[in-house]
């Protein structure tokens, strides 16, 4: 995992771990308070239910003539009787209680009590508050939040990686892309160096046919690297000038061009050409097309390998003898920066320029190719 | 001697009563009205024994239907008594002990 990928998948971890622990707590808070309340509510209606049948039982004891009159007691509940001066009169405690004073964690409900019976104005009633289903909320919560958790951070796991991929596929293209930069454009200039070099410490002695035809076909990489660089970069903004094209002798231009590339290889070169061949394009969008096939179908071809093109009214065909394309690739070849064999040099756009190019003039291209015998590039357009 | 004087001694006093039983509760027995009655009649409706002494007060000192505390069904039976010939302070002293005697506090026990 790359460490900018790594960053990224924490940072979002702890975003949306964070925000996701926000909701749930303010979630669980919200039902616990609700909870807790109808659990206390729960609990004071007993207390509703016990003060009325504390004042059913005064009035009886009031109606009684019994020497000795016996006051309810329900533990753990307990209560009192007040008079109208809210002054003590009896209750289940041992010591006087006060009307409306209880401990903290009792909970207490004051009745009034008309007719006075046994001089009572006012009854209270109190429990000790049961907190073991409040705790038993509580655990059930704690055991939520933590199952979320956990869920939730597996799943923004799994997210995370999800939504990086995209990021880390263009970061390794990018950097590839860096890197076949550098690398393409050192053996140009290596070459050219190295040739000059020889010149000079030949000096006049030797013909340099050879040294020369190297510094061309390196000069003509580079500049076909750069037009290629430019094309892209400039693809949308440059201005276009659409004429009839003779094509055919567009085609046999750009061989004449790529001739040094094929002859250092030894590729045997077929043009099969019908003449005059006219299409409405952009010199420059069609040179960018033809001579991104050519540089592919010479520089994936084989030593000595076969390269032929053919051209009439409906088609071009660029076909080579070459390393082929796996099927699997196929079907993403034409996308920036992705190349489908990187035994070659190159950056992966030639075949994303070739597309827009066919993209802009409604030419249909398609790609036949067999692993390990070749490929055959074919641009269908209409009469 | 002394011990036969004694026991008459006890005799008279037990004999007499206390001075409740014979400024009020002697006549209420023969009369048989129903002290305890009165009371719990009081206490259901003043709730308080000073409610209750001044109420009672009240009512020994001006004996009337308005001032009572029974309903007037009760006067179909029993006679208006007459005003209290005691003065205020023994009055005073009489109806708290009445008060005292029938206490309700004093018969409530805790139900186990």
């Amino acid at each position: 995992m790359l460490h900018s990928e790594k960053r990224s998948l924490v940072r979002f971890l702890i975003i949306y771990l964070l925000s996701t622990f926000l909701l749930f707590s303010l979630a669980s808070w919200i039902f616990y308070t609700s909870t807790r309340d109808h659990l206390i509510q729960t609990q004071r209606e007993r207390l509703t239910y016990e003060a009325q049948k504390l004042h059913s039982a005064l009035r009886l004891l009031h109606q009684s003539n019994a020497p000795l009159l016996s006051y309810p007691s329900t533990p753990p509940i307990d209560s009192a009787i007040f008079d109208s001066d809210q002054h003590y009169i009896f209750g289940t405690k041992r010591e006087p209680m006060a009307l409306g004073v209880v401990a903290e964690g009792v909970l207490h409900y004051e009745q009034r009590v008309e007719p006075y019976y046994l001089g009572a104005a006012h009854l209270m009633v109190t429990q000790p508050l049961d907190q073991r289903p409040i705790e038993r909320l509580q655990h059930h919560i704690l055991l939520f939040m933590l199952g979320a958790g956990v869920f939730f951070l597996l799943l923004g796991y799994f997210l995370g990686r999800l939504f990086v991929a995209p990021m880390r596929d263009s970061l390794q293209r990018l950097n590839r892309f860096i890197q076949d930069t550098t690398h393409e454009l050192n053996t140009p200039i290596s070459t050219i160096l190295t040739n000059i070099e020889m010149i000079e410490t030949f000096g006049g002695t030797l013909s340099h046919e050879s040294e020369l035809q190297r510094i061309a076909i390196a000069s003509k990489t580079l500049s076909r690297i750069y037009d290629d660089l430019t094309y892209l970069n400039l693809n949308h903004h440059y201005h276009r000038e659409v004429v009839m094209l003779d094509l055919s002798r567009l085609v046999a231009e750009r061989m004449v061009y790529f001739k040094a590339m094929a002859d250092a290889k030894g590729i045997v070169v077929t043009i099969a050409c019908v003449e005059a061949v006219m299409q409405k394009m952009d010199r420059n969008d069609a040179i960018r097309l033809i001579d991104n096939l050519l540089s592919n179908a010479i520089k994936y071809n084989r030593p000595h390998g076969r390269l032929i093109i053919s051209l009439d009214t409906k088609r071009l065909s660029i076909q080579d003898t070459g390393i082929g394309i796996a099927p699997k690739a196929l079907g993403e070849i034409a996308q920036r920066f992705r190349r489908a064999n990187s035994s070659e040099g190159g950056f992966g756009i030639g075949l994303h320029i070739v597309t827009q190019v066919c993209q802009s003039y409604q030419l249909t291209l398609s790609i036949n190719s067999v692993e390990h015998q070749g490929t055959e590039v074919i641009i269908v357009w209409e009469e | 001697m002394g011990r036969v004087i004694t026991i008459i001694l006890l005799g008279v006093i037990l004999g007499q009563g206390s001075p409740l039983d014979q400024a009020c509760l002697s006549c209420h027995r023969s009369y048989q009205v129903p002290s305890e009655l009165i009371y719990r009649r009081y206490l259901l409706q003043y709730s308080t024994p000073q409610a209750i002494e001044q109420m009672m007060i009240a009512y020994l000192q001006h004996p009337h239907q308005s001032t009572s505390i029974m309903p007037p069904q009760f006067f179909l039976k029993f006679p208006m008594k007459e005003a209290t010939a005691l003065d205020t302070l023994t009055l005073q002293h009489m109806v708290r002990a009445y008060i005292e005697k029938f206490d309700i506090k004093k018969r409530l026990i805790l139900k186990q």
